[in-house]
């Protein structure tokens, strides 16, 4: 026995199991090949069993997979088939290396195509190991059907791989009926599909007629010929049990399970088709769930198309549109691809409100028929659009497409307006279909129509006057030449993804959601437009990618609580959630708290006053967009609102307190020690009358050194040097006199022999900075105003000789370097100097 | 990204795309397939080793990238792709590049590690997965 030569470490029980079975194996063998093959369908072998097991034979069960004949029935060493196989899962025992192991030790009948190949235990090995690793259904990998399929005469063997159930990789439900695969070594069926059809109709009588759109394709697991023992992967067949997210019942997957109604009429030569299938099966497989279906390896028959009844139906993707118009309507065109059979009712499309099969989507499966994998022969011998004359094609062995046929096919979902026109077979669709869009960057969409049209050119100056049909044929092998993989993912697929994508943009704020987008497209616009008014040359395509808008919805969610009740609902869910803590806030007493503990509280005070005024002055400065936005009625509304807040926002700093004379500088004290605070100050300054301003500029002048101390480690007091001088700007004589005493600290009494404020604020970078603007302003002032005030004049004479004085004392090391030192500072000071004591000046600065 | 950037239809040859991961390396390839989740499958990959301006080429085959490692994906415009001041060389050649520069890098983190320790201070160590 082969199984025993086998080195398989895996399943050895299992194995041993079926060992033993050999002869029952056969025996299936023999059903499904030989004499023993009848004509049955399994819900009658299924009867006929539950009798006999009614009737007491203790061994058998009724849905076994094994054999179901009579004279199997009885037979003890069934009843242990029977009972191991149960032990051991479903997709196991169908698992096509166990079942290629199990054919190959006793099988001998001529002829049988799996012996032929699988007779080697090598090649059984190659196999064995990553099937069962991936325990997948043995179709999505080894059925990488080649191309060149022996024929297959076997019209015994027909019906029964007809009949068998694709596999099932979900545990089956009980009472469901049996599963009966086909082993992998079974040949596809060859003969016409008669009595395939009764069984079709007959057993799934839904599949006839219109067809719920929530109900989920399905997809035949058919059993074809493995010529090739290098498995391949195509797409992990996993069972889609969860509902397609985005509340759509269909994903791509199962768009593409569907089979592409495109391809029933299609009589694609024997070189083309079997990849085809295989592909499409895979994706079929990629996303449906599988549900029992007779095989259906056949080649299509015009006959059996009319007789199905069922082409296809046009079925629109989106969930907008799920129910089905009409199944009877024609599979939309594919151009130059559609038997006449088809033809006939083409016009049915025409009224249908749904969109129609995009023929590149075709061309999309011809390219997808090159194998992705390297290790595979490559049939694309023919060019794959052959006439419609070639129909009906002789039923080869390559033929493999039509397993999908009859069931019904959703239609690519192009909107209507981008419905191709319908072209008499013959005469193939240039390409130039436009795939949709819309969804597209503006400026991606404008490079791909660019390129499009380039390779039309170059296509039509290559192909010359070979006709439409000549030309297109030619691109599109050229196409095909240049990369076959070009089309691996369907233009329902990219445009799956984009829309899940466009979804994710979907907001109701943007400039909430998206604020960097936003302006940073504003101020490409405005750029744009400033360009345009300059260069005065034609207006270029300022398209913006239109993101959906979503309107917005007040929602205010309280879950349902019952009075009186104790406890929560127990329900809830991502949609409703409830509350899980009720959160109760406590203020804490006083007494206990240590000194400590109070001084963190009053800095977290402070935090929190900053936190409010920074969303104060958020919002303020975006009043701005606000009033472009707004209609005129809104905007004094606006105004007022605005006003407040910014009214609102100095009385934050300066320390809010309604009756009380503002006289501590404590509260902006303790706002401006922390670095935020200080950025805060920097960016409130500009909205605030001039008078509140010059109020915080004397208050920081007043506590500079302070302020000093405070910054040495965060050094932020210059990021308030530009807001100051533009204050500065503003202020009249007396303001900036008082500012300079303030800042100097003079004058002094004189028991006082140093001035450790004016040393603190010369020493200091901000400090010496801020000083030199004030002196600067005033001097401005001076020399620009000459209608002065003579007191103030005196008063800023007699600062201006004490400040001087100062200067000239302090040594040059002692001094701080400015962050600019304005230009009339030498002309303030020649005032009051002499030259010589100027020329030191001079050179201290 | 705005824009979809994935496969292209059939009427265009297919264009080259560069992906950057997060453990820095850069590969180059045909993009066949792309997901919500930017999970990537890459045809006829090629991994791109620069170091300073040189750079080498190792080529990969296919690739299926997670989604979260992406970093950016971008498309190659072919006819700028050779106009580059940089140099192939080797694979070899740029491996060992690579290596000295690693090296190199290494020997001086060490060091700064060490000046650091020195000093009483520490430097905790940046999170493995986000090195770059």
């Amino acid at each position: 026995q082969s199984l025993e030569d086998c080195p398989l470490d895996e399943d050895e029980d299992a194995f041993q199991a079926l060992g033993e079975e050999d002869e029952d194996i056969d025996q299936f063998n023999d059903d499904t090949f030989g004499a023993g093959a009848v004509d049955d369908d399994w819900q009658e072998a299924h009867e006929r069993l539950a009798e006999l097991e009614d009737k007491g034979v203790p061994s058998r069960d009724a849905d076994g997979p094994v054999g179901n004949d009579g004279d199997v029935l009885g037979d003890p060493e069934d009843a242990l088939a029977e009972r191991l196989t149960r032990l051991v899962i479903d997709s196991d025992l169908e698992d096509p290396a166990i079942m290629q192991a199990v054919h190959t030790s006793g099988h001998t009948q001529p002829g049988a195509l799996n012996s032929s190949i699988w007779d080697s235990s090598a090649v059984l090995r190659r196999i064995r190991g990553p099937l069962l690793a991936q325990e997948m259904p043995s179709v999505s990998v080894l059925d990488y059907a080649l191309p060149q399929q022996p024929p297959q005469a076997r019209e015994e063997e027909r019906d029964p791989s007809e009949r068998a159930l694709p596999r099932r990789s979900s545990s089956p439900v009980i009472g469901s009926p049996p599963v009966r695969a086909v082993p992998i070594g079974t040949p596809p069926k060859q003969a016409a599909i008669p009595n395939f059809n009764q069984q079709v109709s007959a057993r799934f009588p839904w599949l006839r007629g219109v067809q719920d759109a929530s109900r989920e394709v399905t997809v035949p697991l058919p059993s074809s010929q493995i010529l090739c023992p290098k498995p391949v992967h195509i797409r992990a067949t996993m069972q889609q049990r969860y509902p397609a997210p985005y509340g759509e019942r269909m994903s791509p997957n199962q768009l593409c399970n569907v089979p592409n109604s495109s391809l029933l009429g299609h009589p694609f030569p024997h070189s083309v088709s079997p990849v085809l299938t295989h592909l499409q099966r895979a994706q079929l497989l990629g996303g449906a769930q599988v549900k029992p279906l007779p095989m259906l390896f056949q080649p299509l028959h015009r006959q059996d198309l009319q007789d199905l009844g069922l082409h296809g139906s046009s079925r629109s993707f989106s969930p907008s549109n799920p129910t089905l118009a009409d199944s009877r309507h024609s599979i939309p065109t594919q151009a130059g691809r559609m038997s006449p059979s088809q033809f006939a009712r083409v016009s049915g499309l025409v009224g249908s409100p749904l969109p129609s099969v995009n023929p590149k989507l075709l061309q999309g499966r011809v390219g997808q028929m090159m194998p992705p994998a390297g290790g595979f022969r490559a049939f694309f011998g023919a060019p794959p659009a052959p006439p419609p004359s070639q129909l009906p094609h002789p039923p080869g062995p390559g033929s493999h497409l039509q397993n999908l046929r009859w069931v019904p096919s959703l239609s690519h979902p192009l909107p209507r307006s981008q419905r191709p026109p319908l072209t008499l077979p013959g005469f193939p669709r240039p390409q130039m279909f436009r795939p949709d869009t819309t969804h597209l960057h503006p400026q991606h969409r404008r490079l791909l129509h660019q390129r499009q049209q380039q390779n039309r050119n170059q296509h039509r100056s290559l192909n010359g006057s070979g006709g439409d049909r000549g030309g297109h044929r030619s691109s599109h092998q050229e196409q095909i030449r240049k990369d076959p993989y070009a089309n691996l993912m369907l233009q329902r697929e990219k445009d799956w993804v984009s829309k899940i994508q466009m979804m994710q943009l979907q907001s109701t704020d943007p400039y909430l959601d998206d604020y960097y987008y936003q302006n940073y497209f504003q101020k490409l616009e405005k750029l744009a437009a400033a360009e345009e008014v300059h260069g005065d040359g034609p207006k270029k395509e300022r398209t913006k990618l239109i993101t959906p808008q979503v309107a917005k919805l007040e929602h205010t969610y309280k879950p349902v609580q019952f009075e009186g009740s104790l406890g929560k609902l127990t329900v809830s869910s991502v949609n409703n959630p409830r509350k899980m803590i009720d959160a109760v806030v406590t203020s804490r007493s006083e007494d206990d708290e240590t000194k400590e503990k109070q001084v963190r509280d009053k800095r977290r005070q402070t935090l929190v006053t900053i936190e409010k005024t920074y969303s104060l002055l958020l919002d303020v400065e975006d009043y701005e967009r606000r009033y472009l936005l707004s209609l005129e009625g809104e905007r004094p509304a606006l105004m007022g609102e605005r006003k407040q807040k910014i009214c609102d926002m100095y009385d934050n700093l300066r320390g809010k307190a309604p009756g009380q004379d503002r006289l501590s500088d404590d509260h902006f004290m303790q706002i401006m020690c922390i670095r935020k605070g200080k950025r805060l100050v920097a960016r409130i300054l500009p909205f605030l009358a001039p008078e509140q301003a010059a109020d915080m500029l004397m208050a920081t002048a007043r506590n500079l050194p302070f302020l000093i101390k405070k910054d040495a480690q965060d050094e932020v007091l210059p990021c308030l040097l530009r807001p100051f001088s533009h204050v500065l700007y503003h202020l009249p004589l007396g303001t900036v006199t008082s500012l300079v005493q303030q800042l100097t600290n003079l004058p002094q009494s004189a028991a006082a022999p140093t001035n450790p404020h004016l040393t603190a604020v010369l020493q200091n970078k901000f400090g010496l900075s801020l000083l030199y603007l004030v002196l600067s302003r005033g001097e401005e002032l001076q020399s620009s105003d000459t209608n002065t005030e003579l007191i103030q004049d005196n008063q800023w004479t007699e600062l201006m000789l004490m400040a001087t004085r100062e200067l000239l004392r302090i040594p040059q090391g002692a001094l701080a370097k400015p962050v600019s030192i304005p230009s009339n500072l030498i002309s303030l000071f020649s005032r009051y100097v002499d030259q010589q004591k100027l020329n030191l000046l001079e050179t201290k600065l | 990204a705005r824009a979809w950037p994935g496969p292209t239809p059939l009427s265009l040859p297919a264009e080259k795309h560069l992906v950057l991961l997060r453990d820095g390396r850069t590969l180059i390839g045909f993009l066949r397939s792309i997901d919500q989740f930017a999970n990537l499958v890459l045809h006829q990959t090629v991994e791109r080793i620069h170091v300073g301006k040189k750079y080498g080429d190792i080529p990969r085959g296919i690739f299926v990238v997670r989604g979260e490692n992406v970093v950016l994906l971008g498309e190659i415009d072919l006819e700028k792709e050779s106009d580059t001041p940089l140099q192939q060389v080797s694979i070899e050649e740029i491996l060992e590049e690579q290596r000295v520069e690693l090296q190199a890098k290494q020997e001086s983190e060490k060091l700064k590690v060490q000046a650091l320790k020195e000093r009483g201070l520490s430097v905790p160590r940046a999170d493995t997965l986000d090195e770059y």
